[in-house]
């Protein structure tokens, strides 16, 4: 058998390329807003409610991704099945986004969390005594000056998971690892090198990609973050 | 205009009011002294609810609420009727000076932005703030910061302004004109509540002290009556350390 040039190589990879993305845009997108919903329950502390998003968070924390993974995808279906709900026909690539949102919502919960309280109560109090109703105090005061400071967590979560998108494989998804499994394997591991050292390169420009993004949204909420007047002297 | 009636509230099992009356009339400027914790911010935040009294009943102007079994909608009510200066000021730092001056007349009162900002400016000339209206809070110093906290509270035009030792955290040199805009404010008739330690200021421009202690008014009346015939022990006694000019006023008087 004849070993695929390097381009042949990355066009093989490229062509499951969506896959890893797609999956890694849902859990990003869908682990933000779980993220957010958790954050929402922790702070306004809602009983009951804020003891699950305790055990979410200090369970995504604790438990190693790829045993997360296995959790969703084997233990999930036959647990909920116990309740009468069937997913048993749950596909590797759903089960591998419901992981990973779980595992992003979960970290970006402390990230959020801490932002959030990073605004003095007194701001807080300021808005209220003056007859703001909590949602319009939350989208004029809060939230503009929550997002600067979450920023760079947010950014190092997102790293994060690109990471562990490297993980779905071994559920059976066919992504990019799963073909540069593949294709190491047909040739019996000659190559393995030069497919892994390809593989690096598409995950490097993913996450150079990603840090980019972070950092132009940083460059547009600086304004906002003006706790000190250094930092207000800059923006000027 | 403002009257309080039984205002109790407590802090786990802290009782820090037990049970407070007052009455305040319209374009009074009420001032209250006393040593610190003993219930001076805990009264003014219960005017605008910010702290959650035990019970107690309060009438301000025409909105009669029972802290028992108070609705969203009256703590609004009580809220939109007045503002509150506070001892650190509170600006909103994502905003610059004239839109601190201008949010709450836009996402509460609902008036147009050229309405608002009308209103601002004229504020901010009023406190001498116009040349700094498009920065940003932290580039102020505290004195100016205070006196655009002191025109975002005119801004929403309140029935009273609740100042809460709006001078204690100004170093020193930066004190006299924030007192001068206060002055200025009692002047144009507001209702005031005023917690402040500066008793020249306080016997100049209130026409009531309440001195307070340990979670109950001990004695009230004008700044004469406290500031230089006081006849109660402990008003003298925390006067001798606090304005010791007034223990001389007294010995006049006696
Ligand atoms: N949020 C709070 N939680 C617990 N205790 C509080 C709180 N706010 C005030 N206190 C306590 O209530 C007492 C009265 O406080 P405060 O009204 O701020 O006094 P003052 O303004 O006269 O100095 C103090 O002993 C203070 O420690
Ligand atoms: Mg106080």
């Amino acid at each position: 058998m004849i070993t695929p040039s390097t381009w042949e190589i990355v066009s093989l990879l490229l062509d499951v390329a969506h896959i890893t993305f797609i999956i890694l845009l849902a859990s990003a997108v869908l682990g933000l807003l779980l993220g957010a919903v958790l954050t929402m329950i922790n702070v306004k502390n809602i009983p009951v409610l804020k003891q699950i998003t305790v055990v979410i968070s200090s369970f995504t924390r604790s438990v190693p991704i790829i045993i997360q993974l296995f959790i969703v995808y084997y233990a999930l279906p036959p647990l909920l099945g116990n309740f009468g709900i069937n997913v048993t026909s749950m596909s590797a690539t759903v089960a591998a986004i419901l992981a990973l949102t779980l595992y992003h919502g979960g970290y970006l919960t402390e990230v959020l969390r801490a932002a959030y309280k990073a605004v003095e109560k007194g701001q807080h109090e300021a808005a209220d005594s003056l007859g703001y109703t909590p949602t319009k105090k939350f989208f004029r005061i809060i939230l503009p000056q929550t997002v600067p400071v979450a920023l760079p967590g947010w950014g190092n979560a997102l790293i994060h998971l690109i990471h562990d998108t490297s993980l779905v494989f071994a559920l059976g998804v066919a992504d990019i690892m799963g073909r540069a499994e593949l294709i190491a394997a047909s040739s019996f591991g000659m190559n393995q090198v030069q497919v892994f050292l390809i593989v690096a390169a598409i995950y490097i420009a993913v996450t150079f990609l990603s840090d980019g993004m972070v950092r132009l949204f940083e460059k547009k909420t600086q304004k906002f973050k003006l706790d000190s007047g250094l930092k207000a002297k800059r923006v000027a | 205009m403002l009257a309080i009636q039984n205002l109790k509230v407590s802090f786990g099992d802290k009782e820090v009011l037990k049970g407070v009356d007052l009455q305040v009339n319209k374009g009074d400027v009420v001032t209250f002294i006393g040593p610190s914790g003993t219930g001076k911010t805990t009264i003014l935040k219960c005017v605008n609810y910010l702290v959650e009294p035990d019970e107690g009943h309060m009438q301000l102007a025409d909105i009669s609420v029972d802290f028992k079994k108070i609705h969203k909608k009256e703590i609004l009510q009580l809220r939109r009727n007045t503002a509150m200066v506070f001892q650190q000021f509170n600006l909103f730092k994502n905003k610059t000076v004239v839109e601190n001056v201008m949010d709450a007349q836009i996402a509460v009162q609902k008036k147009s932005k050229k309405e608002a900002y009308e209103r601002s400016i004229d504020l901010l000339e009023k406190v001498g703030l116009l040349e700094k209206k498009d920065e940003y809070p932290s580039r102020l110093s505290g004195g100016q910061q205070q006196r655009v906290s002191i025109a975002r509270a005119l801004a929403v035009e309140p029935d009273v302004v609740l100042f809460d030792e709006p001078t204690s955290s100004l170093d020193p040199e930066l004190v006299a004109e924030v007192l001068k805009v206060i002055e200025r404010v009692a002047q144009t008739g507001v209702t005031i509540l005023l917690v402040t330690h500066e008793m020249d200021f306080a016997r100049k421009v209130s026409n009531k002290i309440v001195f307070m202690e340990k979670g109950h008014i001990v004695e009230q009346g004008s700044p004469e009556e406290i500031f230089e015939q006081s006849q109660n022990e402990r008003t003298r006694q925390f006067l001798k350390h606090y304005y010791p000019e007034a223990i001389e006023l007294m010995a006049v008087h006696s």
